[in-house]
């Protein structure tokens, strides 16, 4: 999670961060745990 | 119906020749309590208890089971189509039932396998399956199979009795599935006169044991509404926090709830265990509902027990006195003192 | 603590003579040696069947939502913090409480006891101050309650009430230095995978009774998350991630206002240790906020107050 404050005059800082973050995800790969592609019942 | 011997050195092997046929399951224990599950390559049989913590219900009604799948892809072919999801029935042995949960089973499939409507997932399963009872040398001190119709020989339910004679089980066989089974396994050698005696005083003995009884004669004479409206149901009531357990633990209770589960595009129609415990469980799709307090849905779970089921179906109440829900209710209502306010009403 | 009986019973009755309560909350002894259950007496005549043990580890609080009457209710340490939790969050109005405050010394677990025996059956036990005699077919035990104490007793700091109208013995001195969160640092040290695996390995045998959830004094929900449906936020089979969903977010739904009176563990039928989840969230919130559930009702919870002084170092 990332948490930042952002005036919305503040658009540079925005998408600074939201790149970032985005490069971040892309890093990190899809989530792997707690997820749920159909229900492991009998 | 033929009574043989078996000697316990020799259970190893004769599990081993059954694997060959069926799939087995017996009581195994993990994190500290038995539970029935399908034994591994190397699993032995372990005895070492009383009973499991979960009936062996769950067997022949998995807690949560796919029915139906569907497709909802429209560029698939078979969109939209409600297909039934594959299973194997393996044959399979269930060694080393309770009589209690095996009766809990008959009494169970009034409700799955009757003229009117048959529960095809239900029927098969029990078709596939040969249950090995054990009889219980030492019941517990919850147990009051005794007065409910049951006892810790009973054969109800049972393709086969065992009885656990120290060095050896007499092997009592009841059922054409349980003749087959012992013909499969290899099971030849007659039960000699003695072993016979021992296996009776056993059942005797055990019965004696039952230390737990509870009043049943007066129920079915009792008038539905004098019932209902009894005064004592705030009182059975109030430490009740409509958890699962008593219904989740329980050898005859049997209601589900049935869903779709709708991943992208993948559906599933999922049935799961249900407890009439819970506030959701009689919740109208209008908003209504019939049960919202928690003093309606005690008693509604009690009367269902022992009064509607005695009613309809004229075979004594729909409990077998394994003592389960007494044992781990969360706050120790206890079922045998609503048969006694019931019964002495 | 054998004599709380006698006294619990003196002030219930006095209280329900005097009207200054409609009802009183209490327990009576349980039909099997090692229970008790919760009991609402509403006549000054009955309250001889109040009884109390180290058996008494339901947290009475949870029965207080939403009651409209004057309630007496018996309340041991953890139990007086929820009920302090209740009237912070407008559950029920202090002036509707008459509070019997237990000193406690620590339940027993019964698990423990019952995991000594294992497999014979109880049939009677005897209590004294520091001991508990079991007794059963051709045994005897006598054991030191310290040593069979619930793991949340072992290391409670709030054993006398917080808030009470009457007490019913001398307060008990409080722990100096234990350490609740001495198994969640072990966790917290763990590689992520370990961990994953650590809790996907405890809730294996959920049954997704809710036991644990309905015993907790804090989960009084209407409608709680995993019953909403329309849209449905948490499957309702046994599928491991939606059991993994719900003891994650039920331990977050009490985050800093959790007393570890380990009401949910005592509950579950599969004995999961459900305090894994909850110590957590309680140790972050001391951490972070320097606060811990229900000691005053004058104080509002971290999580519903803005301070300036709140932690912020998690703002990039």
């Amino acid at each position: 999670m990332h948490f930042s404050w952002i005036s919305s005059a503040e658009a540079g800082k925005f998408a600074e961060v939201a790149t970032e973050v985005i490069e971040n995800i892309k890093k990190i790969g899809p989530i792997k745990k707690l997820v749920k592609e159909r229900a492991e019942v009998a | 119906m033929s009574d043989k011997i078996i000697q316990k050195k020799d259970l190893p092997d004769i599990v081993k020749s059954l694997k060959e046929t069926y799939e087995v399951f017996a009581p195994v224990k993990e994190n500290g309590f038995y539970s029935f599950k399908r034994l591994k390559d190397e699993q032995g049989i372990d005895f070492n208890l009383t009973n499991t913590r979960l009936s062996p219900k769950s067997l022949l009604s998995p807690q949560s089971e796919r029915m139906f799948e569907f497709n909802l892809d429209e560029k698939s072919e078979d969109v939209n189509i409600v297909k039934e999801s594959p299973k194997d029935y393996p044959p399979a042995v269930i060694f080393g039932i309770r009589p209690c949960d095996a009766k809990a089973l008959r009494l169970v499939n009034v409700n799955f396998d009757n003229p009117e409507f048959k529960d095809p997932w239900w029927v098969k399963r029990m078709e596939s399956m040969t249950f090995i009872g054990l009889g219980c040398n030492e019941p517990s001190n919850t147990c009051f199979c005794t007065s409910v119709g049951c006892g810790p020989f009973n054969e109800e339910g049972l393709d086969i009795l065992l009885f656990d004679c120290e060095e050896s089980f007499f092997v009592k066989s009841l059922t054409d599935k349980g003749e087959k089974l012992l013909e499969k396994a290899g099971i030849n050698k007659d039960a000699d006169s003695n072993i016979q005696k021992k296996a009776h005083v056993l059942k005797e003995e055990a019965e004696k044991k039952i230390s737990s009884s509870v009043p049943t004669k007066k129920l079915s004479e009792k008038k539905i509404n004098d019932l209902f409206n009894a005064p004592f149901w705030d009182d059975v009531a109030f430490a009740c926090i409509n958890c699962g357990t008593c219904t989740y633990l329980c050898p005859t209770c049997w209601c589900f709830d049935i869903q779709d589960e709708i991943i992208k595009h993948q559906g599933d129609r999922i049935r799961n265990w249900d407890s009439c415990m819970f506030p959701l469980f009689t919740l109208h799709a209008s908003g209504h509902n019939p049960r919202s307090e928690k003093v309606q849905r005690v008693r509604q779970r009690f009367m269902h027990k022992l009064k509607y089921y005695v009613d309809k179906y004229n075979n004594g109440v729909a409990c077998v006195g394994c003592g389960r829900c007494v044992k781990y209710c969360p706050v120790n209502i206890d079922i045998r003192d609503v048969f006694k306010l019931m019964n002495d009403l | 603590m054998i004599k709380y009986s006698e006294t619990i019973r003196k002030i219930a009755k006095k209280i329900l003579e005097e009207k200054s309560v409609d009802l009183v909350i209490g327990f009576k002894k349980g039909t099997l040696p090692l229970m008790t259950e919760p009991i609402l007496i509403n006549d000054a005549e009955k309250t001889d069947q109040l009884y109390w043990d180290s058996f008494c580890s339901m947290n009475l609080a949870n029965y207080l939502p939403k009651k409209t009457e004057k309630i007496g209710i018996i309340a041991k340490g953890c139990d007086s913090r929820n009920i302090a939790v209740h009237i912070v969050e407008n559950q029920i109005k202090r002036e509707q409480l008459y509070i019997i405050g237990v000193p406690c010394k620590g339940m027993v677990d019964r698990r423990k006891i019952i995991s000594f025996l294992n497999g014979k059956e109880i049939h009677e036990i005897i209590e004294s101050d520091a001991d508990i005699t079991i007794k059963g077919e051709g045994f005897e035990h006598t054991l030191k309650k310290d040593d069979y104490l619930q793991d949340n007793c072992k290391t409670c700091m709030h054993r006398n009430p917080v808030i009470y109208d009457a007490i019913v013995g001398d307060l008990v001195e409080e722990r100096k230095d234990p350490d609740p969160y001495d198994e969640v640092k072990e966790i917290e040290g763990m590689e992520s995978e370990e961990r994953w695996g650590f809790f996907s390995n405890i809730i294996k045998d959920c049954i997704r009774c809710y036991a644990c959830r309905n015993a907790c004094p804090l989960c009084y929900c209407p409608t709680c998350f995993v019953d909403e449906s329309d849209p449905q936020w948490v499957g309702k089979s046994i599928d491991p991630t939606d059991t993994m969903t719900f003891h994650i977010l039920r331990a977050y739904h009490c985050a800093g206002r959790c007393t570890d009176c380990g009401a949910c563990q005592q509950a579950c039928p599969m004995d999961i240790n459900v305090r894994y989840f909850t110590r957590k969230l309680n140790k972050d919130v001391l951490d972070l906020y320097n606060s811990e559930a229900g000691l005053s009702i004058e104080k509002r919870p971290p999580l519903d107050t803005y301070r300036p002084d709140d932690y912020d170092k998690f703002i990039e």
